[in-house]
């Protein structure tokens, strides 16, 4: 990559935003930002970032219909920065489109792999091989191997690590899971989900008790965790 | 009988004597035979028994067979006594000054009865529009019931509200003396919700006739107090309907008061909400900004050995501030019903690990064990609200501990009851302070031990548990140190499902 992504962050607070953007240039990213959603849509059209943060409270027009209106002309990620107790709020940016969040007041590094991620997932074309710390997935040839060991797993958990992992690093909505997983059989309910999701994490987690690969996602669903090497 | 009744009957009789002479007089002028004259005296008889009832109509009747007898029935001017004429007359007008006087006394009773029935009609009516229209306090209202109650014939009597209990009374409002013997009497019609009623003791010189009654107040088959009526003779019912209205008017005052704490609690409340989103927002927004400005310090002290581990003290203590207004926040969002726990199934493993994720510096501190056991189902709770509960079991633990020594997070199935989780934190610390927990390591009440003392992490972590439906408690551990265990609701996976 010879050109830095372009982030723009979209706050109302000043204080945030230059700081905000401050930290993200010392990363070598470079930044645009805006004060609410119309100068955010604004400034997206004139320099087409790579990556949007996006606070959600804002006069004017908020961070709401600045999703919607992003996503009716691109896929650029867009991560949402969410006040803690508004849980509401960021499970309905998700369903707009909103590509993952973070809970103001977030940790930089929280952040920054946050960012990562969603870049990594636009930027990489679609490989044949997931390759993550210790897990490997074949998707052409449909074979697992963790921890140098083949993993045997039944056809639903395999299509769960595949919709997962080729999301990583993106809260999934069960509903999400369970349209892809469950084309056939539309009344599948999150219990389903969660028994098979449980039978795949002991199988590919080398310590349960302390998951690498899946992890559940308050009121949303799950989130594959591993960043991919 | 009284001066004015015998009046009464001294003119009806002089009345029916002078019909008598009349008939009398009338018979022998115009020459009538002695069946027409009977009919004149009958008319006498009935005049006389109508105006003046039985002793009137007794003495006309009397009169008018001597006169009959002597005037009319042959031989004339003698009283014959053999004649059974003479007797069937006297019989004939007795009869009929008998049933005149009956029907006449039963006429007049119910004349009277319609009007004291009326009488109470406008009274209870002048009631309920006083009680419901003009009152607008307690006070107000034992007025209103005293002067209905006087309309009503009482010579004593009063208004009592029970406070709670049928034995704790409140007298509203009094009229004449109140003789302590009848709290008894009250409090009896308070428990059993039916009206007593009796002649009024002989002993009380000034109520000489009618019947005390005592009324509870009914309202949605509660007692709330009771209406005392004493020396009344005013009709049962007309009383019952007197103690409804007042039942149902101390009803509204209450709902009236109520009301308005209501309102008052409403408009608290929206102060409260508007309060919590005010708070939250001003205080996210700096602290996200000084979260911001201590990352940038950390890149520039980087370098710079002496200033490294103040810019680490002040990202610590921002991270500690930052979860505290966490806790409190979520704490003031489910007091103020701003924000409900919302559960759903949720593995320890997760909670764990999004600790550790929430407290970097104390993992990286010391050495930190994990273990879930196989077995152990998932918990049901609000996933945010228990990680905050272990984030601040966590940080007890760590503030505790010696350096280095290592903290353990377990969780496994609880050992007694199925259907719970217990997950633990152990530490090395100086164990359990006293006055903290009772033998079993339940939490005693704040009485005992003030929130400093404890720490205000547990006393955070014991409410936002309960209201996860679970419970904290606290026990020294075998080999020094302490186990907090966090109990909650379990989630056990559907059967006949797995794969």
């Amino acid at each position: 990559m010879t050109l830095a992504p372009v982030i723009l962050v979209v706050d109302d607070d000043p204080a945030i935003r230059e700081s905000l953007e401050r930290e993200l240039r010392a990363r070598a990213y470079a930044t645009v930002s805006a004060s609410d959603g119309q100068e955010g849509l604004r400034v997206f059209e004139t320099h087409t970032p790579d990556l949007v943060l996006t606070d959600l409270s804002m006069p004017r027009s908020d961070g709401f219909e600045l999703i919607s209106a992003l996503r009716a002309k691109a896929r650029t990620p867009i991560i949402v920065l969410s006040v803690r107790g508004s849980d509401a709020d960021k499970i309905r940016a998700l369903d707009l489109g909103a590509d993952d969040f973070v809970t103001k007041p977030f940790s930089v590094a929280e952040l920054l792999a946050r960012v990562r991620a969603q870049l990594r997932r636009t930027t990489t074309p679609a490989a044949t091989l997931l390759t993550f710390e210790g897990l490997s997935i074949d998707l052409g040839r449909r074979r697992v191997v963790q921890g140098g060991r083949d993993i045997r797993l039944t056809p639903t958990e395999y299509a769960l690590l595949e919709v997962l992992a080729s999301n990583a690093g993106k809260p999934m909505f069960t509903d999400t899971i369970i349209a892809r997983v469950w084309r056939e059989a539309p009344s599948t309910t999150a219990d389903t989900v969660r028994v098979h999701m449980s039978a795949l994490r002991k199988k590919i987690e080398p310590d349960p008790s302390s998951p690498r690969y899946i992890v559940t996602e308050p009121w949303v669903g799950y989130r594959f965790i591993a960043e991919p090497v | 009988m009284s001066l004015g009744q015998l009046r009464s009957v001294v003119v009806s009789s002089l009345v029916g004597v002078v019909a008598v002479a009349v008939a009398t007089l009338g018979g022998r002028v115009l020459d009538l035979n002695s069946s027409t004259v009977g009919f004149a005296f009958l008319i006498s008889v009935l005049v006389a028994s109508l105006r003046g009832g039985l002793v009137a109509g007794t003495v006309t009747s009397i009169l008018a067979t001597l006169c009959y007898n002597f005037f009319f029935l042959p031989p004339l001017h003698t009283f014959t006594i053999q004649e059974p004429s003479n007797w069937m007359a006297l019989v004939a007008f007795l009869v009929t000054s008998v049933t005149v006087s009956r029907l006449v006394i039963a006429a007049r009773r119910q004349a009277e009865t319609a009007e004291q029935r009326r009488r109470e009609l406008e009274t209870l009516y002048d009631l309920s529009i006083e009680l419901f229209t003009a009152t607008n306090r307690v006070g107000a209202l034992g007025e209103a019931a005293g002067r209905a109650l006087s309309l009503l014939g009482a010579r004593e009597g009063g208004l009592v509200l029970f406070e709670g209990s049928p034995y704790r009374q409140n007298v509203v409002w009094w009229l004449g003396e109140k003789p302590d013997e009848i709290e008894e009497l009250i409090a009896g019609v308070g428990r059993h919700k039916e009206p007593l009623e009796f002649p009024t003791f002989a002993g009380a010189e000034k109520i000489s006739r009618g019947r005390d009654v005592y009324l509870p107040l009914l309202v949605g088959g509660k007692t709330t107090g009771a209406l005392v009526a004493r020396g009344t003779d005013a009709s049962l019912k007309a009383l019952v309907s007197a103690s409804r209205l007042v039942g149902l008017a101390v009803e509204r005052e209450k709902f009236i008061e109520e009301n308005a704490h209501v309102q008052a609690l409403r408009e608290s409340e929206t102060l409260k909400t508007s309060l919590l989103r005010a708070i939250s927002h001003d205080l996210t927004t700096p602290l996200t900004a000084i979260t911001l400005h201590t990352e940038a310090l950390r890149r520039m002290a980087e370098s710079d050995g002496e200033w490294r581990a103040p810019v680490a003290g002040i990202a610590n203590e921002t991270a500690r501030l930052r979860r505290r207004i966490d806790n409190l926040l979520s704490m003031a969002r489910l007091e103020a019903g701003k924000a409900r726990p919302r559960r759903e199934p949720t593995p320890p493993a997760d909670l764990f690990r999004a600790a550790r994720e929430n407290l970097p510096l104390v993992f990286e501190s010391r050495p930190v064990t994990i273990h879930v056991d196989d077995d152990c189902p998932d918990a049901n709770v609000d996933p945010s609200l228990a990680l905050e509960i272990l984030v601040n079991l966590i940080e007890n633990a760590h503030r505790v501990s010696p350096q280095g020594a290592a903290l353990e997070l377990v969780a496994r199935q609880h050992p007694l009851d199925l259907q719970q989780v217990r997950m633990e934190v152990l530490d090395r610390g100086p164990g359990v302070p006293a006055g903290i927990a009772d033998a079993e390591g339940n939490l005693l009440a704040g009485a005992t031990t003030d929130v400093a003392q404890r720490g205000l992490g547990l006393e955070i972590a014991r409410s936002l548990a309960a209201a996860n439906g679970g419970s904290i408690g606290i026990a020294p551990r075998q080999g020094g140190g302490t186990v907090a265990r966090l109990d909650v609701p379990a989630a056990p996976l559907p059967v006949g499902e797995s794969a």
